[in-house]
């Protein structure tokens, strides 16, 4: 079973240590017909995108349509825009009632705009303006925005026949971009709600800066809206990952390393799904200030009540004064972890609680919180001790290279370790909340004993990492295919996406 | 602004009234709003019109400098009126229009959108004691209504 992962381990040998290749090696694999999702439930297909390729990308879309609709690419956009850029759908939608559509997607009005004045729907007003007897003679107008007469052919109106003169029109654009819109430009007639396509708003806007401006926020907004691309939320980072499915999976981006759920946008959180994650975060941000006092990092060993300071990730502890060996969570007896009742990560539920007072329950419900918060909380520090772990080892390795015991392919199972550690333990953490939001039930127990199991594996294996060099190396990648193991067990019973 | 001033001042709304414009300032005005419904109809409310130096292209701002107990308008002269609300702003609106939607809010109020969540509850649970409130506030706190 685990000889698949053994092949794998020996070819692997990459420069850049990145072990999400190391575990997705779909192309090595002897196995090419089975369908990668069911083996690995995170199996996730996209790539990464330059600016360049997202606008070719849109740019297909966007004259396959105006081809087939013969419409000018400029309205293909305004259609791909506010419908997600569904090319087929939107073909077979103008075929079936072109009007329609275009009244929906805001192009055309849903009344033809009268023929003798431009400024239709002003009527309420017009009763203020029609008594003023510079009004339309045969080479002038008024412009109803600013107010001044104007030549004729200064003026230009959309689809609804609004008519304002070319500097109005110049300055509305400008004063919108400003404010960060750009495909949310419309008619400025009150009432009227008839989007202003590009072609129209290009033709207006002569400041460079702004035109500049102007496009880099339309191809923004075309971005967002749509389903299979998403920008990468690391800083400055220009990327964008394209993706065929929208799924709660993880994507990483190629040019910065930033890794994130394609759907959310925020970091990966399987097994949780997306609205739950958020749920917890908003949560723990709104109860960060009771949750404060838990977060400190010492506590006293349960045996000889000496501080501790815990500067490991590995949560299985060892008191440097009496040797006492506890969990840090639980403070309880270490040996209990070892064996099948390791129950630290479970919460268990007071049964008669319905019957309490409401300030039991208030106090119940803290209680519950508080348990899945710390053990989220401490998780997450843990990963950035392991980080410094990570550090250390690589110190390591160095020295022995240099003084000639093994070269460095020879350690090279350390950092595969410590970054498996760091894998295994970023999905523990966020099953936490997961577990937090889950109605007690069978499936709860079934969770809770996966992540029991999951947990137990992982600290063994971070001990086993922060005393790697006195650790056997079979062991310690047994141990690495155990945890590794229990993590897809879980994610696949588990992670719905 | 000088014909949109000209404009409101010659259409005679009963509603807006005493409109001035400080000669040094054209984007500020100052007027009374004089409502017709009950409870407001037994005051005036002097109210002030912000124009931004982008107007048109940009919405004016509104201010009650009187006290007003209203769903829809708060304690320090706030109002929501979603016409001038920078979303939904449309260079081409009049301050006529903008004047005659800020007294239909004024008589109608709109308890679905409040600023002041309070008097909302009051206006759709319990009425009678809304208009009482309102009509002792008024009282209390509106200007003489101008002569007709």
């Amino acid at each position: 079973m685990s000889s698949e992962e053994c092949d794998s381990d020996m070819e692997y040998s990459d420069d850049d240590c990145c072990y999400a290749d190391y575990y997705n090696t779909g192309d090595d694999c002897d196995i090419d017909h089975i369908d990668p999702s069911k083996i690995d439930p995170e199996f996730f297909i996209f790539e990464c995108l330059s600016v360049e390729e997202v606008e070719r990308l849109l740019n297909e879309n966007v004259e396959l349509l105006s081809s087939s609709l013969q419409i000018t690419p400029s309205l293909a956009k305004v259609l791909l825009h506010n419908h997600g850029w569904a090319v087929q759908d939107l073909i077979s939608k103008y075929r079936s009632d072109a009007s329609l559509l275009l009244v929906q997607s805001r192009i055309k009005p849903p009344h033809p705009p009268s023929k003798t004045d431009g400024s239709s729907s002003h009527s309420s007003q017009s009763s203020l303006s029609s008594k003023d007897s510079l009004e339309d003679d045969e080479n002038q107008k008024l412009c109803p925005v600013c107010v001044m007469l104007c030549s004729v052919d200064v003026f230009s109106s959309l689809a609804c026949g609004h008519k304002f003169c070319k500097d109005c029109w110049t300055m509305h654009f400008e004063v919108q971009i400003i404010q960060g819109i750009s495909t949310g430009m419309s008619c400025m007639a009150q009432q009227c709600n008839i989007l202003a396509p590009e072609d129209f708003v290009l033709t207006l806007l002569n400041k460079p800066a702004l035109r500049d401006k102007y496009q880099q926020f339309v191809f923004h907004d075309y971005v967002k809206s749509h389903p299979q691309l998403r920008f990468c939320p690391g800083p400055n980072c220009q990327v964008v990952i394209h993706a065929k499915e929208l799924k709660a999976k993880r994507a990483v981006c190629t040019n910065c390393k930033t890794s994130f759920c394609f759907k959310c946008g925020m970091d990966y959180h399987a097994p949780t799904d997306c609205s739950t994650i958020k749920k917890w975060l908003t949560k723990c941000a709104d109860d960060s200030e009771t949750a404060n006092y838990i977060s400190a990092h010492t506590k006293d060993c349960p045996r000889c009540h000496i501080c501790i300071e815990k500067n490991g990730g590995c949560n299985h502890m060892q008191c440097y004064s009496c040797k006492h060996e506890f969990c840090w969570m639980c403070l309880g007896d270490w040996k209990a972890h070892g064996s099948e009742y390791y129950e630290c990560s479970r919460y268990k539920e007071n049964p008669n609680i319905a019957h309490e007072s409401v300030h039991a329950q208030a106090r119940e419900a803290l209680k519950k919180y508080l348990h899945y918060y710390e053990r989220w909380e401490n998780h997450s520090k843990s990963l950035k001790l392991e980080e410094q772990t990570l550090l250390t080892i690589k110190t390591r390795i160095n020295q022995k290279v240099m003084n000639a015991s093994g070269t460095w392919i020879d350690w090279q199972y350390l950092l595969d370790a410590a970054m498996l550690l760091a894998k295994c333990r970023y999905s523990l953490q966020y099953t936490y909340p997961y577990a937090y939001y889950m109605e007690p039930s069978s499936r709860k127990e079934l969770f809770e004993y996966q992540q029991a199991q999951l947990e137990a594996e992982i600290e063994n294996l971070s001990w086993k990492v922060e005393r790697a060099e006195t650790t056997d190396r079979g062991d310690l990648e047994n141990q690495m295919d155990i945890a590794e193991k229990r993590r897809t067990t879980l994610l696949k019973d588990f992670l719905e996406v | 602004m000088f014909k949109e001033l000209g404009d409101i001042r010659a259409s005679g709304l009963k509603a807006f009234r005493d409109v001035q414009v400080d000669e040094s300032n054209l984007l500020l005005w100052h007027g009374v709003i004089v409502p017709d419904n009950p409870p407001y109809n037994k005051g005036a409310f002097r109210i002030e019109i912000n124009f931004p130096a982008e107007y048109p292209f940009k919405p004016p701002k509104i201010h009650f400098r009187t006290k007003i107990y209203h769903p829809n308008i708060d304690e320090k002269g706030q109002v929501c009126l979603p016409i001038i609300s920078a979303e939904n702003w449309k260079p081409a609106t009049k301050t006529d229009q903008v004047i005659q939607a800020l007294v239909a809010l004024v008589n109608d109020p709109e308890p679905e959108h409040p600023l002041r969540a309070d008097l909302a509850e009051e206006y759709i649970k319990d009425r009678k004691k809304f208009v009482k409130n309102a009509e002792e506030f008024t009282k209390k706190h509106s200007e003489r209504r101008p002569p007709e």
